[in-house]
């Protein structure tokens, strides 16, 4: 669904993403990991275009989508829950869920029955149906992070980004956010997912690649890398 | 680097000072006079705009008290001037403090509206006051005499050269100090000034007086160089076209403002002989071209990219000569030209050769230059505390906003030395605690100790010159400057030397300097930033950015360091080393609070947990119980304790 090939970004003149190889395959779940630095947020930044990458490929679906604009690339069904959330703070929950779904209304995504997905959005996360029209900005920290998963997924997308859904969480609430990652896995949602629990990212994914100075050091199933003595000592904390 | 440096700036001064002599011709004299002074004022705009932030209509009215102290003084009283500079400078910077009042309250555009009122006040006051500024009809100023002697253009053009260069100098080494590094925080975070003991009200009052001082310098000179003042030159027009000149020659660069001076001294006259334009605007068209045939050729840019500035580029020269006369079309060409600058050099014209030719500004240079000082400094340093047992107590504290307590009846005390863990849920009050205790919000009721003295009421800056530092858990750096610059702000506290000894860089001043920049680079050395010392900190990755935090809070010598989740985007080995800061931080007698949802962290590092939850305490104790607590499992850590355990 996803492909990127010999992908090179950055940030003016510094190169963080030296030629980056991964493939997201449709109704999979693909996580990176990493330490800090390494990359991981500067690929889905790449990948939304949000950065424009100095060489290289993505395509999404058929289309090729390295160094377009953000909206287009959403448009051809790529959501991106955002590091730090990022939610609309001055807008109710509702709203921004359906500024979620907007590609849907000017039908440039599949309109299907956006009341439906909204209800199944608050039938996934009760804490947001509790807060429908509480402003997003006056949400916890873990509110807001649900409120950006459920926007993501309000797009009806092809792929879901995910960076960093659990920080800043408190555990029971991680606990929740890999719940319903585990729970999308099941219906089929495409993911790519950024996470620093790196061991519980690998028990949700199919596949895994570590990425190391801007370099994919190991890629395999996500069963063999969480056996995998390297990537246990550097990435999953000598658990 | 320094010595070309050197030679290029006395090239430049050479060339300055002959130019009259060779030129001959006082229509030119005057111009580049004209542009100096302009220089100056845009030295102290620069302050105001590109440091601190903050917008400025008002300077042209700045530049008009200027030049009417002036005015008058010489008028009235025939002063020398020996004392109208001085006065000139020292009545504008009483307006400055002024002016910046409304800053204190208001940011962005609405700031802009209340200065852009108190400019035409000024003018209008210029014009009715008839009794002190004779009005409409203006006032004569005669060139002024030095020890009796009358100075010619000439010589008067060498005394604002003098006094650039003297400005120059100034404004360089003010911005330098630690005085420019408050002045630039400002701007990156005012809630991260103010808790690092840099009050955001004082440095913005005294950014607007330096300014102010500076306008009022130029003012004064241009009042003797045109040789007559009236109140309708300090109109609306001027405070735009100064505005415009810092946006065009780059905010927070000297050659800018120079470059930006010239612009808007040259263009409208450049404008009025169409001979001269077509020459102009083909070398123009020529450059563009040149320049994005080799961004083309090097693959940094897209044709779709440069189209439009060298179809405007080339458009303009051919527009040159089509026309046969200029007056009708000035305004409309000068518009597009600023149009065009505005829109494709967004960092100006020096800030787009600098990024063109990769240079570094001084800040990074600086950076590299001086890691090697920090050899054997101290990083951390032991803290002075009370003997009182609790480092700090606070009880019954109560923080509602509107109907809701985001903080409900809850005590808390600290013991010296420990590390105090506080947790719960998002949304459950460990920030807004935070918050309350460094000031950044005062409670609606109950009382807070620290060192047996209560923090209620009392300022952010205040609270964190006492002793309690702080980490963000929206990370809060001063995301244009560099790691040392964010550091360094944190040891701002360590400079006592005032603007004098920053001018003249006093022995005590450049003492001072030193040591705060090795310890500086000992404090990054500790968070394992050492590498990254000249790197700006919005260009940092996340989980480097809160060990900056860590790093610039320790620059407080606090006694008590509050740390808002320091993990949070930290991976597993990351994690281990700031598990060992935290540690290191403890065993030089620094007691910490500690909000942290990673419960290893938590676990091995506390001596005492309180758990929150809907802003009330549930649970205190040693980690080892409060984690086997019912209500604290049900609330917060739910069936596992960690998920990567689970692993």
């Amino acid at each position: 669904m996803l492909k990127i090939s010999n992908l090179h970004a950055g940030y003016g003149k510094i190169e963080v993403l030296h030629g980056i190889n991964l493939e997201v395959p449709k109704g999979r779940v693909v996580t990176l990991i990493g330490s800090n630095g390494a990359g991981k947020t500067t690929t889905m930044r790449a990948i939304s275009g949000m950065i424009a990458p100095s060489t290289g490929s993505i395509t999404l679906g058929t289309h090729e989508i390295a160094g377009r604009e953000s909206y287009d690339i959403a448009k051809l069904g790529l959501a991106h829950s955002p590091e730090g959330r990022r939610v609309f703070a001055t807008m109710t929950v509702n709203d921004n869920l359906l500024l979620g779904a907007f590609p849907r209304f000017t039908g440039s995504r599949p309109k299907g029955d956006i009341n439906a997905d909204l209800e199944k959005a608050m039938e996934y996360f009760p804490r947001l149906k509790e807060r429908r029209l509480q402003l997003a900005g006056t949400l916890s920290g873990g509110e807001q992070q649900m409120l950006a998963m459920a926007r993501a997924m309000m797009m009806n997308p092809e792929v879901v980004l995910l960076d960093e859904p659990s920080m800043g969480l408190a555990p029971i609430l991680v606990e929740e956010v890999f719940r319903i990652i585990a729970r999308w896995r099941k219906e089929g949602v495409t993911m790519l997912l950024v996470e620093q629990f790196a061991a519980a990212a690998l028990n949700v994914a199919d596949y895994g690649y570590v990425l190391e100075n801007g370099r994919i050091a190991v890629h395999g199933p996500a069963d063999k890398l969480k056996n995998d003595p390297a990537v246990k000592a550097a990435y999953l904390g000598g658990h | 680097m320094k010595r070309s440096q050197l030679f290029f700036a006395a090239i430049g001064i050479l060339l300055l000072a002959v130019f009259p002599v060779v030129s001959g011709n006082p229509y030119y004299i005057h111009l580049v006079e004209t542009i100096m002074i302009f220089a100056i004022l845009l030295f102290g705009l620069d302050i105001v705009v590109g440091y601190t932030g903050q917008v400025s209509l008002g300077h042209a009215g700045l530049f008009g008290i200027g030049a009417y102290t002036a005015g008058v003084l010489v008028l009235k009283l025939a002063a020398p001037l020996w004392v109208v500079l001085p006065a000139s400078i020292a009545v504008t910077a009483v307006f400055g403090a002024l002016l910046a009042l409304p800053a204190l309250r208001v940011t962005g555009p609405y700031l802009a509206m209340v200065t852009l009122a108190f400019g035409t006040i000024i003018q209008i006051l210029i014009n009715e006051m008839t009794f002190l500024t004779e009005g409409p009809l203006g006032i004569k100023v005669d060139k002024p005499s030095i020890f009796g002697h009358k100075l010619d253009e000439h010589e008067f053009y060498w005394l604002v050269c003098v006094l650039l260069i003297v400005s120059l100098i100034f404004v360089h080494r003010v911005l330098r100090s630690q005085l420019g590094r408050a002045f630039e925080a400002l701007r990156g975070s005012p809630v991260a000034s103010d808790c690092m003991g840099v009050s955001v009200y004082r440095y913005k009052v005294y950014a607007f007086v330096i300014s102010a001082g500076l306008a009022g310098l130029a003012g004064s000179l241009y009042a003797f160089s045109e040789q007559y003042i009236s109140p309708n030159t300090y109109n609306f027009e001027m405070t735009v076209f100064f505005l415009l000149a810092i946006i065009m020659g780059g905010r927070k660069t000297r050659t800018g403002a120079i470059l930006g001076a010239a612009i808007i001294v040259m263009l409208p006259k450049l404008l009025d002989d169409i001979a001269l334009f077509r020459i102009v605007s083909v070398i123009f068209a020529a450059l563009i071209v040149a320049g994005s045939v080799y961004l083309i050729a090097r693959g940094k840019s897209t044709v779709q990219k440069v189209a439009i500035p060298v179809a405007s580029g080339v458009g303009l020269a051919g527009i040159s000569f089509v026309l046969t006369t200029m007056a009708d079309w000035r305004l409309s060409i000068f518009g597009l030209i600023t149009l065009f600058v505005v829109y494709f050099l967004q960092d100006g014209i020096v800030g787009f050769v600098r990024n063109a030719l990769n240079l570094h500004g001084h800040a990074r240079t600086d950076a590299e230059a001086t890691r090697s000082i920090a050899s054997d400094e101290k990083a951390l340093q032991h803290p002075h505390g009370g003997k009182s047992d609790d480092i700090l107590i606070a009880s019954n504290v109560l923080m509602q906003f509107g109907g809701l307590k985001a903080i409900n009846n809850v005590d808390l005390r600290v013991k010296r030395g420990t590390i105090h863990g506080l947790i719960g849920p998002n949304g459950s009050g460990k920030s807004t605690m935070m918050n309350v205790l460094t000031g950044i919000y005062v409670p609606t009721a109950g009382t807070i100790a620290f060192e047996d003295r209560s923090v209620v009421g009392r300022t952010s800056s205040d609270i964190a010159l006492s002793g309690i530092a702080r980490t963000f858990q929206n990370v809060q750096l001063f995301g244009e400057m560099t790691a040392l610059q964010n550091v360094l702000v944190g040891l701002h506290h360590t400079f006592d030397s005032n603007l004098l000894d920053v001018a003249f860089q006093s022995g005590k001043y450049i003492k001072e300097r030193n040591s705060s920049t090795a310890r500086g680079h000992a404090l990054l050395r500790l968070v394992g930033l050492s590498d990254l010392a000249g790197e700006e900190a919005r260009n940092l990755p996340y989980g480097k950015q809160r060990l900056l935090e860590i790093a610039r809070a320790l620059a407080l010598n606090p006694q008590l360091l509050l740390l808002d989740e320091p993990a949070a985007g930290l991976t597993a080995p990351d994690i281990k080393e700031l598990v060992t800061i935290i540690q290191k931080i403890r065993g030089e007698g620094i007691t910490v609070i500690l909000i942290e949802h990673h419960m290893d962290v938590v676990m091995s590092v506390c001596d005492q947990v309180t758990v929150l939850d809907f802003g009330q305490k549930i649970a205190e104790g040693v980690p080892s119980v409060v984690k086997s607590d019912p209500k604290v499992i049900e609330a917060y850590l739910g069936g596992e304790v960690e998920p990567a355990a689970a692993a």
